[in-house]
């Protein structure tokens, strides 16, 4: 196959039709000659037409070869040479995509098992003139020889990190930069069409990709646990199944070792699981599958917090506050108690209204200052305004406010805004309210998100908020502020609050300040590694122009073929000159004859 | 100074460039000029003979008969005279010009004369050799119609008459021989000589009918066919227009591509005209107008080859 190794310059293959648009562009009216035997012009044209049109039309094919000769040298192409024994020295960069994918199992054979084999065909091949990288799913290019690559080769085992193979060749690319030795990348993958992604290297490329058809999987793609924390009467998860559609899967989820839970689940559906209530603490939720071809995905896990409802002291004469107490106290959301006072600025946590009297905020800003809650009410305004839709409350009609100000260095804590200002604060345990929670100040307290939002306000706002995040492997995640340890198991990582943390591993990882665990990363599988089908070659060559898709079993014979490959310039520029001779040769022979 | 004794070639007008000869003067003085030039270049003069009727006297030239001497002016002045005597006219010509606008064309004009100009001295020059043979000399003008009719006469002062026609004659329009060419019967009541000068841009077939018919009434025919050196060969490298002037029949062309076939096409209907002729015993001279009137007139006046 011809590779060019500037491709770019093939642009210039139309500069072939330059002759023909110069000729068709300088064509002009000639001039008038007075010539008595234009019979005997006649004659002769007519005689010799034919002939003259097959010179002019050798004469351009000639001129239209030898441009697109020059050209095509210019783009410097070259093929394989065949029967060629070794190879000159080349810089290798060997992709392996070891994703969750390449765990898959096929017709009985692992796809990392045959990723793994072609490698060492590969590296079989190398030598020690060679410079050689291997790239695997961490995206880091480690350099060795042909025993360090090796040895890495076989401490490779299937990563739970997913690999974009655009961005592994634009890596691969970049490493071979600046070696001056003939560069190839040699990428080793299943092939999964959505891990494809549009790259433009430019050196050689060479893709390994199993035979035959890709097995049919299904896997866990979410688990949606609800609102947190959840009460010791238990909850409700809500799991979607991905992968090839199929007859009905059994799906079932647990916390921890406790007893599970089990439905019927359809990929590409989503089935719902009570699970029963738990002691308060922190659980790590497992949802499962029954085994298949690719074992990554029939488990995902997620943190669960399980606490007590919030004990909540309410002021039976503030109407709609007193009412929705009163229902979530009935539903067993909140019970009666001192934890939380509602309405007012209590000893411990709050939820504080603005008080009817606008006399009494004087004094209610000085408490809070001296509580250092870092915020306080200012002016009120009594201009209609519409609330911004936030994760805490939607869009709200908001007819009377006051305004919140910030009374330390800093602007944190605020939860709900009305056109940009902030609306509801919090500060330490105290969540202010810039609006009573009636229908002369908001329409909040009539409206269908009123309940959900005395709920969140109550038990997860007015307590402290936990952090639970969800990502993929090796995916980067920003940490809470507080965060200064991350722990999974056994193992632990000191981080810095506020900074970046790349989970390696699957798996519950609890964030810790100090002693106190404020928040819960779970780390899975990205959905995406579930849809094992494969790409075709023409879509890998569309995506990659230029291409090489091979079979794992012949990659090893296809590796280095760059320098293994003839250099068609020379050939080119000698026929280019011998087509101009020739042209040179018959445009004066016809035109001596003439 | 027009020289009638024996002159060197290069001074001889009628072995000069057809250019040259025509700036020296009239139609008059340049074709007595070449006529004598051609004379002169003849070892002896073509028809003068010694028949009976005396015509004049002129100097004795070694290998005159004795039998011819004036014995009576030797004896009274001491010089040798031989007598000449005029043959009976035997021979009435008629010839026939074309006049089209495509003679009045020159390829290189101030190099090379236009071809009518060039016939129109040439057949003066004819004329007046064959009148100094005492034949009969008559002139036809033609383009595309009959324009003149010069009816054949033997006297000196009749070839004047010629010289008035010819000068007097332009360029017409189109090109029809074959009327112009069967007006000769009724010029030529007895066997003659028809001289056809024309550049044969033409309808072949019916000129060459023509031809055959006044041949076959057993008149000799001889086609002058006049060409510039321009038609000859073509020249000129640009991509141009060429028009006939006469039919505005047009080709684009460039010459450079097509100087060769053309030189090849010129070749084969100059052949043509060649072969045809000589089929039919008809006489062809193809006639550029830079050859020298002494070179046309030799040609045109030695006897005939036999026929094809």
């Amino acid at each position: 196959m011809i590779s060019f190794l500037h491709p770019w310059v093939l642009v210039g293959l139309t500069a072939a039709a330059i002759p023909i648009l110069l000729h068709l562009l300088a064509r002009r009216e000639p001039p008038t000659v007075v010539f008595p035997a234009v019979r005997y012009l006649v004659t002769t044209t007519r005689e010799h037409q034919r002939r003259l049109k097959l010179q002019n039309w050798i004469l351009l094919c000639l001129r239209t070869l030898l441009v697109v000769l020059l050209v095509l040298a210019a783009a410097a192409p070259s093929i394989p040479e065949t029967g060629v024994a070794g190879h000159a020295p080349s810089a290798l960069v060997l992709i392996v995509d070891n994703s969750p994918s390449s765990g898959a199992v096929g017709q009985g054979n692992p796809t990392f098992r045959q990723l793994i084999t072609a490698a060492r065909q590969v590296l079989g091949r190398a030598t020690p003139q060679d410079a050689l990288w291997l790239i695997s799913a961490d995206g880091i290019p480690r350099r060795g020889d042909r025993t360090a690559l090796d040895d890495l080769l076989r401490g490779l085992t299937v990563s739970p990190r997913r690999l974009e193979l655009g961005s592994a060749i634009a890596l691969a690319d970049e490493v071979l930069g600046p070696e001056p030795r003939p560069g190839e990348i040699v990428l080793l993958t299943d092939l999964q069409s959505s891990a494809l992604s549009p790259a433009q290297p430019s050196a050689p490329l060479i893709v390994g990709r199993p035979d035959g058809p890709s097995p049919a999987n299904a896997g866990i793609g979410e688990i949606n646990a609800g609102s947190q924390p959840w009460s010791s009467d238990g909850g409700r998860v809500t799991i979607t199944l991905v992968g090839d559609s199929g007859p009905g899967l059994p799906v079932s989820a647990r916390l921890d070792n406790r007893p599970a839970s089990q439905a019927l689940g359809h990929p590409g559906g989503s089935t719902s699981l009570d699970l029963a209530g738990a002691p308060s603490g922190w659980w790590e939720l497992t949802a499962e599958l029954d085994p298949d071809e690719l074992r990554a995905d029939d488990r995902r896990v997620m943190a669960i917090r399980v606490a007590p409802v919030a004990r909540v002291n309410w002021d039976s004469t503030s109407r709609y506050v007193a009412a929705a107490a009163e229902v979530l106290a009935s539903n067993r959301r909140i019970v009666r108690g001192q934890e939380v006072v509602l309405g007012r600025l209590g000893s411990g946590a709050s939820v504080v209204q603005p008080p009817e009297d606008p006399a009494r905020i004087g004094a209610l800003n000085r408490v809070l200052a001296s509580r250092a809650v870092g915020w306080s009410y200012g002016e009120l305004s009594t201009e209609p305004q519409f609330s911004d839709s936030g994760t805490v409350v939607g869009r709200q009609r908001v007819l009377r406010r006051y305004t919140l100000q910030p009374t330390g260095s800093g602007r944190t804590g605020v939860l709900a805004t009305v056109s940009g200002t902030p609306w509801i604060v919090r500060g330490g345990d105290v969540v202010l309210l810039g609006s009573r929670l009636e229908p002369a100040w908001t329409e909040l307290p009539v409206s269908a998100g009123f309940m959900p939002f005395m709920d969140v306000l109550l038990n997860r706002l007015a307590r402290g908020e936990h952090s639970f995040t969800e990502a993929a492997a090796g995916d980067p995640v920003r940490l809470p502020d507080l965060v200064s340890e991350v722990r999974r198991g056994d193992r632990s990582w000191r981080v810095e609050g506020g900074g970046v943390f790349r989970p390696a591993e699957t798996g519950v990882h609890f964030l810790l300040a100090g002693r106190d665990t404020i928040g819960a990363l779970s780390v899975n599988p990205d959905p995406r590694e579930s849809q094992l089908t494969r790409a075709s070659d023409a879509q890998a060559g569309r995506l990659w122009r230029g291409a090489r898709v091979v079979s794992l079993r012949q990659v090893g014979g296809a590796a280095f073929s760059s320098a293994s490959r003839g250099d068609l310039r020379a050939p080119l520029l000698w026929t280019a000159l011998l087509v101009g001779l020739i042209e040179a040769g018959f445009a004066s022979g016809w035109r001596r004859r003439a | 100074m027009l020289h009638t004794d024996d002159t060197p070639n290069s001074a001889r007008l009628d072995l000069l460039d057809p250019l040259e000869v025509s700036k020296l003067g009239g139609l008059e003085i340049i074709t007595q000029g070449v006529v004598e030039g051609f004379l002169s270049g003849l070892h002896r003069s073509p028809r003068r003979g010694f028949s009976v009727e005396f015509a004049e006297h002129r100097m004795y030239q070694p290998g005159d008969e004795l039998r011819y001497v004036d014995w009576k002016i030797l004896g009274r002045n001491d010089r040798l005279y031989v007598k000449q005597f005029e043959e009976e006219t035997n021979l009435r010509a008629v010839i026939v010009c074309d006049t089209s606008r495509s003679m009045a064309w020159s390829g290189a004009p101030g190099a090379v004369l236009p071809k009518l100009a060039y016939a129109q001295r040439l057949i003066a020059a004819l004329s007046l050799v064959l009148i100094r043979q005492r034949d009969a000399t008559g002139l036809i003008t033609f383009d595309d119609e009959v324009r003149t009719i010069t009816p054949p006469r033997a006297r000196l002062s009749h070839w004047r008459q010629l010289l008035q026609v010819l000068a007097a004659s332009e360029a017409g329009h189109g090109t029809a021989a074959e009327p112009a060419l069967r007006r000769v019967i009724g010029q030529l009541r007895r066997r003659g000589l028809v001289v056809f000068v024309s550049d044969l841009l033409l309808d072949r077939t019916l000129a060459l009918k023509a031809l055959r018919f006044l041949r076959h009434r057993g008149h000799q025919v001889l086609v002058l066919h006049i060409m510039d050196p321009a038609e000859v060969s073509l020249v000129g490298t640009n991509e141009a227009r060429f028009e006939d002037p006469e039919s505005r029949a047009a080709v684009v062309i460039r010459p450079r591509d097509w100087a060769g076939p053309y030189r090849d096409t010129v070749r084969g209907v100059v052949s043509e005209w060649r072969l045809a002729c000589r089929r039919h015993g008809i006489g062809y001279h193809q006639v550029t107008t830079d050859t020298p009137f002494g070179v046309v007139l030799r040609e045109a006046l030695a006897p005939p080859s036999s026929p094809a």
